[in-house]
């Protein structure tokens, strides 16, 4: 039987996903609008974010850049529309996301050789995709996007932490070897 | 007195849903559904004077007209998989895979429960079975329910009437089977009969008039193209966007 717990824990992480999720696709849904406020009327000229966008966006150099400038109004200023900017690219990557498993699904529907495997592993990995814009969304917005690099590095330390002490404490708990009688 | 007016309002609901069905020849469309309507509702009305004759035969006629029903309700949804998903083989294989995939879950959750105590099947009562069976039942509703959305199956508004109405009905079903006493006739008991009375409502909204599916042209779809390369596509342009979203996290 699953205790309690376990299953209250379980449910929490599964209702914390599925939210994260939906986060993910309202931002997703947010992207799709700004393009369409475009007034594009070819579905194919949806302009993708460049790729090297999101380093200058997420990396620290433009933040030293503007504080190097000795003005507190300059780099509020700055770290406000940082975090606009930061959260239009998240909404238009997740949008772009988004209608790529969107012609995959109009194709896959009525294709006659669908493989379930392939198609289970794909959705897997859209749902894996919208969590995380999700949760890079709620990031972005709580501590903005060179927090998120604060974080993530915050995050890989203490599981770095944590591996060490499960490590340290199955060292501890496993039975020790008992010495072999005639052993040299 | 609740109870009187919950069975006659759905006798009355039920003839109401019939003639509709007659009047906008759904009745052919839809024959197992109309056929299951028609089942209940010939069970109420037998029911409704067996009831006044002997209680306990009663008894026997309601346990008897639940179990067809729900073998006739199985019908339906298979009505509903088969005529929503006619134009999407792709989407019609997704459904009876992850279909049969929730039936192998329940086997096996049915087969460790006899290892762990092999006389489980023995004590549960017609109560509990019919609560394990429309349990079953409304995951598989749920799952095609799922299948669908995912793929944005357009169901038309007759086929989305039936499809939420019996859904709702199964749903509100099991989960007063799950706190039903077994007996009294409290609010978990009146919950189970009125549980089918608040089914016609999408019922009778959704099947008032007849609205032709619209059909998918196939060739507008992209059924040429092979899945393997299209599935291989995507699967580089979605791990192509997750390098990006990485490397937000790690700049």
């Amino acid at each position: 039987m699953i205790s309690a717990p376990v299953t209250l824990l379980v449910g929490l992480l599964v209702i914390g996903s599925g939210l994260l999720v939906a986060q993910g696709l309202a931002s997703a849904r947010k992207g799709k609008v700004q393009f369409e406020a475009l007034l594009l009327e070819d579905d194919s000229a949806f302009p993708a974010c460049p790729s090297d966008l999101v380093n200058r966006i997420f990396f620290a150099d433009d933040s030293k850049f503007i504080q190097a400038a000795n003005s507190p109004h300059l780099a509020e200023l700055f770290r406000r529309e940082r975090r606009q900017v930061a959260l239009v690219w998240v909404q238009q990557t997740s949008a772009s996301i988004h209608r790529v498993m969107h012609d995959h699904k109009r194709i896959a529907r009525v294709s006659k050789d669908l493989d379930f495997e392939t198609e289970v592993k794909l959705l897997w990995l859209y749902s894996e995709l919208m969590l995380l814009c999700g949760a890079l969304s709620l990031a972005v917005q709580a501590v903005g996007p060179l927090g998120v690099r604060r974080l993530a590095v915050y995050a890989h330390a203490h599981s770095q932490r944590l591996a060490q002490v499960q490590q340290s404490f199955q060292a501890a708990t496993r039975p020790r070897e008992l010495p072999r009688v005639g052993a040299a | 007195m609740l109870s009187q007016l919950i069975w006659s309002s759905s006798i009355v609901l039920g003839i109401l849903l019939l003639v509709r069905g007659l009047q906008t020849r759904l009745v052919s469309q839809y024959p197992f559904f109309f056929g299951y309507v028609c089942f209940v509702l010939f069970g109420d009305i037998i029911s409704f004077f067996i009831s006044h004759w002997n209680q306990h035969v009663y008894l026997y006629a309601f346990w008897i007209t639940e179990f067809v029903g729900l073998l006739l309700g199985c019908l339906v949804v298979f009505e509903i998989y088969r005529i929503g998903l006619a134009g999407y083989p792709g989407t019609t294989r997704m459904a009876r895979n992850a279909l049969a995939l929730l039936f192998v879950v329940a086997a096996a959750k049915g087969l460790v429960d006899t290892v762990s105590s092999p006389g489980w099947w023995l004590k549960p009562n017609t109560i509990e079975l019919e609560r394990m069976l429309r349990t079953t039942e409304a995951l598989a509703i749920v799952t095609l329910a799922l299948v669908c959305l995912i793929y944005s199956i357009s169901f038309g508004k007759n086929l989305r009437g039936i499809l939420l109405g019996y859904g709702l009905y199964v749903s509100a079903l099991a989960v007063s089977l799950t706190f039903f006493p077994g007996e009294g006739h409290g609010f978990w008991w009146h919950a189970l009969s009125a549980s089918y009375v608040v089914a016609f409502f999408p019922w009778l909204i959704h099947l008032w008039s007849f609205q032709k599916v619209q059909v998918v042209e196939p060739a507008a779809e992209g059924t040429d193209r092979d899945y393997q390369t299209v599935a291989k596509a995507t699967r580089q342009r979605l791990q192509g966007e997750r390098g990006q979203l990485a490397r937000a996290v790690r700049s």
